[in-house]
């Protein structure tokens, strides 16, 4: 191949992927970044979404979370909390966290205490992203 | 002695799975915390002197240091906490005349603190070590900053127990905060000038802090049980060896009495069967 790119998505439990790829695009917290082999050394936040790549000539992705990452020596590293291949996401569990969070976030007070909306709002993006990227990838699941 | 050698023999393997699912979570954690290490490290090469002035990375505002003491909950992990408190007196004697204050993982080192009359700012009693998880340490870590930045304290510690092999577990001071930067000569190493950061210095930094005090309390917290576990492993596994060795002597002690009392039961046959031949 002309080139390829290393990605490793590294979380706190494992490393959630390791593949040789020719493109990768990374939700960086202003916009999506492509990232091409040779790219120059980047070190770029990374925001909730999904996070694309080409491995073979398929388009793959999987869910990520906040994080980090690095490109170095045709290396992307991407360290965030999490990751998720869809055959890994929980769809229920996402359901039901987008229910809390949208539940919460229509309360005013919870027992006097004030609801912390940036915590639910967080919530809520994960729970939506998770089942975005089911919703791309699909296929891939049932696939597999 | 039969029982006794069952219950620690089923205490052996409880542990030994518990500290095989604790040390496969400490090895996978470990790549993660290395990266943020790196990153944080370049990136701090990247802002150069002007980290000197940022409240996490210069020493707090007061004079006393709080020590994070992670211990166990319970017992019977053989000298795992014995040597965890050895440690402990030892850093004490090296930071005599200074105030410190506690704060405190597991039952046992809450205990030994409060016999010792330590002051015990804070006792992390729930969720219990044995739960734990990266959201236990992003709490931790929360807390600590939080602490750090009181204005009471000038540093803050970790006394964890470091899980080095199976045999092999060492109690162990790590400082926490402030956060080191990068050494100079390491500086002149990685030139950062051409690296590109998005979306900038600032915000990248204050994104990887957090997540980098979190990773190290992560690390502590899962090494310091692994080490609980191990240690525990053995202490049962020297129990169940002690109770086979004492049950082989004791099997000989109640043979040779049973051989006694059979031998007194026909001396009795015999000689009544005696007497009554005699009449």
């Amino acid at each position: 191949m002309a080139g390829a790119l290393t990605l490793r998505v590294i979380t706190p439990d494992k490393i959630v992927l390791d593949v040789q790829t020719s493109s990768v695009k990374i939700p960086g917290v202003d916009g999506l970044i492509g990232i091409l082999p040779r790219h120059a050394h980047m070190v770029a936040a990374v925001d909730v979404g999904p996070l694309t790549y080409v491995e073979g000539g398929a388009e793959k992705g999987l869910f990520v979370s906040e994080g980090f990452a690095e490109v170095r020596n045709n290396t992307l590293r991407v360290v965030c909390e999490a990751g998720e291949l869809p055959a890994e996401i929980d769809e229920k569990r996402a359901k039901e966290a987008e229910k809390r969070a949208r539940e919460r976030m229509g309360r005013p007070k919870s027992g006097g205490e004030p609801v912390d909306v940036l915590r639910a709002e967080a919530a809520l993006r994960r729970a939506l992203m998770r089942q975005h990227v089911l919703g791309l990838y699909a296929r891939e699941r049932v696939r597999s | 002695m039969g029982n006794i050698k069952q219950i620690t023999r089923a205490m052996e393997m409880v542990a030994t799975t518990k500290l095989r699912r604790f040390q496969d979570r400490a090895v996978a954690s470990r790549p993660y915390a290395q990266e943020i290490a790196q990153l944080l490290e370049r990136l701090t090469a990247a802002m150069g002197d002007e980290l000197r002035d940022r409240p996490l990375f210069r020493p707090g505002a007061g004079q006393a240091i709080a020590l994070l003491v992670v211990g166990s909950d319970r017992g019977l992990c053989g000298a795992y906490n014995s040597q965890l408190f050895a440690k402990l007196e030892r850093w004490l004697k090296e930071h005599q005349g200074q105030e410190v204050r506690f704060f405190v993982f597991g039952k046992r080192a809450y205990q030994y603190l409060q016999k010792r009359g330590l002051p015990i700012e804070r006792y992390f009693a729930d969720p219990p070590l044995e739960k734990v998880d990266y959201r236990l340490a992003k709490f931790t870590a929360r807390a600590l900053v939080e602490v750090f930045g009181s204005g009471n304290y000038r540093e803050v510690q970790v006394l964890y127990t470091a899980f080095e092999s199976m045999a092999k577990y060492v109690p162990t001071v790590v400082p926490f905060l402030p956060v080191a930067g990068s050494a100079a000569e390491e500086r002149a190493q990685h030139d950062s000038s051409d690296v590109i950061l998005e979306p900038s210095v600032e915000a990248l930094l204050e994104k990887l802090l957090p997540r980098y005090l979190e990773t190290r309390i992560y690390n502590a917290l899962l090494e310091a049980i692994t080490s609980e576990y191990a240690s525990r492993r053995m202490a049962m596994k020297n129990a169940t060896d002690a109770a086979t060795d004492m049950q082989a002597l004791l099997k000989g002690v109640y043979n040779r009495k049973r051989q006694e009392g059979i031998t007194k039961d026909l001396l009795d046959i015999v000689g009544g069967a005696e007497a009554l031949r005699g009449k």
